[in-house]
């Protein structure tokens, strides 16, 4: 039985492969359909090959206005998840003080809650104080349920941390910011960056707390959810394909520098 | 400098550290450094030998007590801002760096532009001049530790101190680093500071070891004074290994004095004992197991006179190579160490043979009969009670 045999030396490789595919076939989808000429207002049949779309990414009225508002919003709020996390999984790690028990189960709560209903209290909580829907709930929100990811990721990294390499920095001439700047920070880095890549891909594509709370302000995936209703522009997945790239190029950037970094070294 | 010769002391004046949660670990202390010296403490973990030295290194704020640096007194200096230098254990190199800005990190942030010449000097020194752009993580225990040492020296520090800087490396490489540290102490004549829990490092290595126990330390002397003449049963079971017996004090006979142990009498130098000596009183009588000789009963006759003599069977005897270690059993004491030279080899002298034990009286040393005889052993309360704090 040459072909079993084959198989079965073959199978870990073959499982990982279809399980590739499953993962990134929507993508392939997305691509394709992107250069899509969709017969009426629907682009869910392949019709024929067109550069129409890429040409005029933002042909779409409101699609880029909303677009910018969303990538507004992810920055914002992966610079405020990113700060606030950082400083709160140093809090837990470092310092001994009443109620860091329950605080730290209470930041897994935001990652545990139904989407809804988080979304759902924020509405009411914003109404009752009289707040203005719009940019600055949307924000306050995703710095909200951003910040349990970025407290994790940063705990992790803090935890395995050897507390003598600061005492070895301050041995050796560095004070406290010098400290904090070329020990402390590098080694967290690998943390703070995982929680911030984590903060920008939620916020970015959150569609239920934004929805609840967005007042009049459409973002991306709002205007996405919108525009499904009345017939999806090719544009959409040519904003998709091009973020997908995107992700793909700063992946693979960032492993061939290691690389070359590494290789440089040895 | 107006004081070189003392610039390097390190002066220590009833420090002491009591933690937040009421556990002391270092009673009020004094000990003097002398400048340029190789000076170990030793003692069992807990013992307050690294909180000693996280004091001096300005990590620890001492509860009482100052810190003096030569005539500087830096009891509330940070560690940043004093003129020492630590070799952590298990090193604490920075792992986002490479071997030459690990090296290259203290002259760096005192500012210092141009290090590539004394960088690659250092790591010439500790020979790892090769390995300069790798990461910590690629190099081998032992080269590590070179590296710390060479991260710390680089400072030139008035004092190095050393915190357990051979406990992650196996035993043949300990021994190479232990020769390699004090060549390099001998050569850049700088005061080090080295703790260790082990006694054998610590003899070899330093010109003056404080031995601590319980927050204190119990005798401080060269090596081979503390293993000589040990002040307390600590030392003398901490520091190799003693056999120690009770013994009752007879007469006074000139600089000796005459002791009852068992049915037998034993001569211990006056000069030698560390206990009061009443006539009546007990003493400790202590004897090194590499001291003893032993004769088969059959031959007790050959032995010269003037010896202090025990008799006794032999319970065990395993031979090790160099020597072959006896167990004894005598009616003065259980188990008596004997280390006996491989040199002429009697084969009677199995287990099971009656024997007499002999030495020089020179080489006994006295006692309080007032400690634990245990004191210091392996797995004894002393130590218990330190582990467990």
């Amino acid at each position: 039985m040459p072909f079993v045999n084959w198989l079965k030396r073959r199978l870990v490789v073959i499982a990982g492969l279809l399980t590739l595919g499953y993962l990134l076939l929507p993508n392939v989808i997305v691509t394709v359909f992107s250069f899509n000429k969709p017969k009426g207002r629907f682009n869910y049949e392949w019709q024929q090959f067109s550069l129409d779309a890429w040409k005029q990414p933002c042909g779409v009225a409101d699609m880029c206005g909303s677009l910018s508002i969303s990538l507004q919003i992810a920055i914002w709020a992966t610079i405020g998840a990113t700060v606030l996390g950082t400083m709160i999984a140093f809090a837990l790690v470092r310092y001994r003080f009443r109620a860091r028990g329950a605080i730290n189960s209470l930041i897994f709560l935001p990652m545990a809650m139904p989407e809804v209903v988080m979304a759902a209290s924020l509405l009411t909580l914003f109404l009752n104080m009289g707040a203005q829907l719009g940019f600055m709930t949307i924000l306050i929100a995703h710095i909200m349920f951003c910040l349990s990811f970025v407290v994790t990721a940063v705990k992790a990294r803090v935890m395995s941390m050897d507390p003598r390499l600061e005492e070895a920095a301050r041995d050796l001439y560095a004070g406290p910011v010098q400290t904090f700047l070329r020990v402390t920070l590098p080694i967290a880095a690998p943390g703070i960056a995982a929680g911030a890549l984590l903060s920008f891909a939620l916020s970015f594509d959150d569609f239920i707390i934004t929805n609840f709370n967005a007042g009049s302000t459409v973002t991306f995936p709002m205007f996405v959810w919108g525009s499904a209703q009345r017939g999806t522009p090719v544009q959409i997945n040519v904003i998709g394909t091009a973020m997908f790239l995107v992700a793909v190029l700063i992946t693979l950037s960032s492993m061939v520098i290691s690389n070359r970094r590494n290789k440089q070294k040895a | 400098m107006t004081t070189p010769d003392n610039s390097g002391d390190v002066r220590l004046s009833g420090i002491s550290k009591t933690y937040d949660n009421g556990f002391t670990a270092v009673q009020p202390l004094d000990l003097t450094v002398p400048q340029g010296s190789f000076f170990a403490l030793l003692g069992a973990s807990g013992c307050g030998k690294t909180t000693t030295l996280r004091m001096i290194a300005g990590l620890e704020d001492p509860t009482t007590g100052a810190v003096h640096l030569g005539d500087q007194e830096v009891t509330h200096l940070p560690p940043y801002k004093r003129p020492v230098n630590t070799v952590f254990q298990s090193y604490a190199l920075f792992p986002h760096l490479d071997i030459f800005e690990n090296v290259a990190f203290g002259l760096r942030r005192r500012g210092i532009k141009s290090v590539k010449k004394q960088v690659e000097d250092m790591l010439d020194l500790v020979q790892l001049g090769e390995q300069a752009r790798k990461k910590p993580h690629q190099l081998s225990g032992g080269q590590q530790q070179r590296v710390a040492v060479a991260r710390a020296l680089i400072n030139h520090p008035k004092v190095l101190l050393l915190d357990e800087p051979l406990g992650a490396l196996d035993l043949k490489l300990r021994r190479q680093m232990q020769l390699e540290l004090k060549r390099i102490q001998t050569e850049v004549g700088i005061t080090f500071v080295h703790v260790t829990h082990d006694q054998e490092e610590a003899m070899t290595m330093a010109d003056t070891v404080a031995v601590m126990n319980a927050g204190r330390v119990e005798q401080l002397g060269s090596p081979t004074d503390l293993y000589e003449n040990p002040d307390t049963t600590f030392v003398a079971n901490f520091l190799g290994t003693s056999n120690l017996i009770e013994a009752e004090v007879d007469t006074k006979n000139g600089d000796d004095i005459v002791l009852k142990a068992g049915g037998g009498k034993l001569v211990l130098p006056e000069a030698r004992c560390s206990a009061p000596t009443k006539a009546g009183g007990k003493v400790l009588v202590g004897i090194r197991p590499e001291k003893i000789s032993l004769t088969h009963a059959d031959d007790a006759g050959d032995i010269p006179e003037g010896r202090n003599r025990l008799t006794g069977k032999i319970a065990d005897a395993s031979f090790i190579g160099v020597s072959t270690q006896y167990v004894i059993d005598s009616p003065v004491c259980d188990e008596l160490a004997v280390y006996v030279q491989n040199v002429e080899r009697d084969g009677r002298l199995v287990p099971g043979a009656d024997v007499v034990l002999h030495w020089s009286p020179a080489h006994t040393f006295g006692l309080d009969a007032a400690q634990s005889l245990l004191a210091g052993t392996v797995g004894s309360a002393g130590t218990e009670e330190e582990a467990a704090a």
